[in-house]
């Protein structure tokens, strides 16, 4: 019981700690900016603009969930040890596989909560973008302004709330924009579904593509991936060695299908390789959402399991190597 | 050695071991593992219950590695250590043992309340006692009006009282301090050494690593001084500082005839000229008098340190 309480307090910190460093913040607004302006400056994309919005929002998602899990990793860990945190904590009743743990669950719910307004941004965003309407009087495109400037201005307002909280009640900054953030999203959410692509009152209907919902987990699955990769790193190298290798094995996964896995005869060497590297292509299918495309939950389960195994492997050689590692 | 630690060595007594090493080695390697540094060469050494053992040398000398031996946070290259019967790296023995890092590189972006939470919770503290446990060490350590403000904006003095308080959090059995006063102000640096000596009073043991050679005589009964990795000296204070050859007499200044008459008759005997001079105050005493005297308005932007906190003393 001890041990597990322990380990609920060094995820809470983790999380916490986390979501308290002002580059999480700013990496999480630019998503959503970025992935709510996208459908509102992107003009005559001969009807693809949901696509576009679509696939704009999940590479957002994507791109900045990558400096979310490889940044929290390397500095909840690797920064940690070089800067002496991690000796103190150690030299209390904490085992270090409870800490390497307790690190990686901390880290697995930020990375949740970022992919969670990622994901309600890409589906608000979606929904913005320019649409053929055809009515019985004319035809043309119609853009859901409402909708769109609701979600830009979503981060500035968090921010505002979070100053005032800060000024009077002395809230800590950036955790609180950062949950203000998402109460705000929700809202937006919520009201948009009160207007049609218009900008007119409505009955409640959301309109939103739910089956980006499971592209968004597969992403949140891949950043899960990263993240125990580098925090295993992070138990021997340095912060800029664990970025320089987390970078490499991002580049080879995106490549591990065009290097390692062709269809012709493969060496051992490169069977090996195509087995240790995480393939990313498994958990971009941002493709198969085109032209009204589903992503069944049967593959999000097997990219589960994946994730989930390929995690739990990584960790446990992080463990080996952590457990026998010299804290300084 | 102060008239404190005397008091204490007079009476003191060893009943168990806390810490036993024994030839300790450690050697730091490269990336190709090949041996960089002897940090530690070999050195033996104990701690019985209810003492203060300072560790003394120089920038480099292998005080910090030992007491990361002794905590389990770096493994030796050879030889053993028990700490309180225990190996460093079971976590159970950890229960009982409070440490204070060199560097007290905290969260910054906790405050020093959630910051001893934390720790409080890491320990398994039932919240009762954490609550209370923590307003006693913020008042103690001078930072109750600075207990929500983020550890980040602190001082490195201010930071080193959030550190010196987690150290205590758990009323420790064995205490580590690894530079405890650096950065500290008189009054804290006071604070703390009257800490160390309430604890000792109620059995516990405590390892002090320090440059500050008066803050380790005034406390210490043992010195282990190390230098390139090797102990070039260890026993009590008084035993290293006395010199058994020189004798100082104290008396109350005197007529100049009776002081002329006494002088006299004192070179007769001993053959040589005798040295005369007025005790003098330390200076940390004479500090602490005046700032005593001046009042009650805070002495640092850190505020003002209250007594030891009551469940470190006995008197709660």
């Amino acid at each position: 019981m001890v041990a597990f309480n322990q380990l609920l307090t060094l995820t809470r910190l983790t999380a916490v700690e986390a979501i308290r460093q002002p580059i999480f913040l700013l990496l999480t607004n630019a998503c959503i900016v970025l992935t709510a302006v996208m459908p509102m400056v992107l003009l005559h994309q001969f009807g693809e603009e949901g696509k576009l919005a679509r696939d704009s929002g999940l590479a957002f998602h994507f791109l900045f969930g990558l400096f979310v899990a490889s940044y929290a990793a390397c500095s909840s860990l690797a920064r940690e040890i070089g800067s002496g945190t991690a000796s103190a904590v150690l030299s209390k009743p904490v085992s270090r596989s409870g800490f390497l743990i307790s690190k990686f669950l901390g880290l697995g719910l930020v990375i949740f909560a970022f992919s969670a307004c990622a994901c309600m941004s890409t589906l608000m965003s979606e929904r913005v973008a320019e649409r053929l309407a055809v009515t019985s009087n004319a035809g043309g495109y119609v853009i859901d302004w409402q909708t769109g400037w609701l979600l830009v201005c979503a981060p500035f307002a968090a921010m505002g709330v979070a100053g005032l909280l800060n000024y009077y009640r002395r809230q800590p900054f950036v955790s609180t924009a950062f949950l203000v953030l998402i109460v705000l999203l929700l809202i937006v959410f919520g009201v948009s579904g009160w207007f049609d692509r218009s900008g007119n009152l409505s009955s409640f209907d959301l309109r939103v593509q739910w089956r980006i919902i499971p592209a968004s987990i597969l992403i949140t699955l891949a950043l899960i991936v990263l993240c125990a990769i580098a925090l295993s790193l992070s138990a021997r190298l340095g912060t800029f060695a664990t970025l320089v290798c987390c970078f490499g094995i991002f580049v080879l996964g995106l490549l591990s299908d065009y290097w390692f896995g062709g269809t012709g005869e493969r060496s051992a060497v490169s069977g090996l390789l195509y087995a240790l590297i995480p393939n990313w292509q498994h958990f971009w299918r941002a493709d198969a959402l085109a032209a009204g495309g589903l992503i069944p939950w049967s593959y999000v389960g097997r990219a589960l399991v994946y994730a989930g195994t390929y995690s739990a492997a990584t960790l446990v050689l992080g463990l080996l190597s952590f457990r026998t590692a010299d804290i300084r | 050695m102060t008239s404190e630690a005397v008091d204490r060595d007079e009476g003191s007594h060893e009943t168990a071991l806390m810490i036993e090493a024994e030839g300790l080695v450690k050697v730091f390697r490269d990336f190709w593992r090949r041996p960089k540094v002897r940090a530690v060469d070999g050195i033996d050494f104990n701690v019985g219950s209810g003492e203060i053992v300072g560790l003394l040398g120089p920038n480099g000398s292998g005080k910090s590695t030992t007491i990361k031996m002794l905590l389990g946070l770096l493994f030796p290259s050879a030889g053993s250590i028990r700490v309180l019967g225990e190996s460093p790296q079971d976590v159970t023995a950890k229960q009982r043992i409070g440490y204070l890092p060199e560097i007290s590189d905290l969260y910054s972006f906790l405050t020093p309340r959630e910051t001893l939470d934390f720790y409080g919770r890491l320990f398994g503290l039932k919240r009762k006692i954490r609550r209370s446990r923590i307003e006693q060490l913020l008042e103690m350590v001078g930072l109750t009006h600075a207990a929500d403000r983020q550890v980040g904006e602190f001082s490195m003095g201010m930071k080193r009282r959030v550190g010196l308080a987690q150290a205590l959090v758990n009323d420790p059995l064995l205490l580590i301090l690894d530079e405890p006063t650096a950065g500290l102000d008189p009054p804290a640096c006071r604070q703390v050494k009257d800490t160390m000596l309430a604890m000792v009073r109620r059995g516990k043991s405590i390892v002090l690593s320090s440059h500050l050679l008066a803050d380790v005589e005034s406390v210490c009964d043992r010195l282990v001084i190390l230098h390139n990795g090797r102990i070039r000296a260890q026993g009590s204070v008084k035993d290293l500082l006395t010199q058994s050859d020189r004798l100082s007499v104290t008396i109350p200044v005197l007529p100049p005839e009776k002081m002329k008459a006494l002088l006299h008759a004192l070179r007769d005997h001993i053959g040589e000229e005798p040295q005369i001079e007025h005790p003098s105050m330390d200076l940390e005493r004479f500090f602490l008098d005046v700032i005593e005297h001046a009042g009650d308005s805070p002495l640092t932007g850190a505020g003002h340190h209250e007594g030891i906190a009551r469940y470190l003393d006995g008197t709660e």
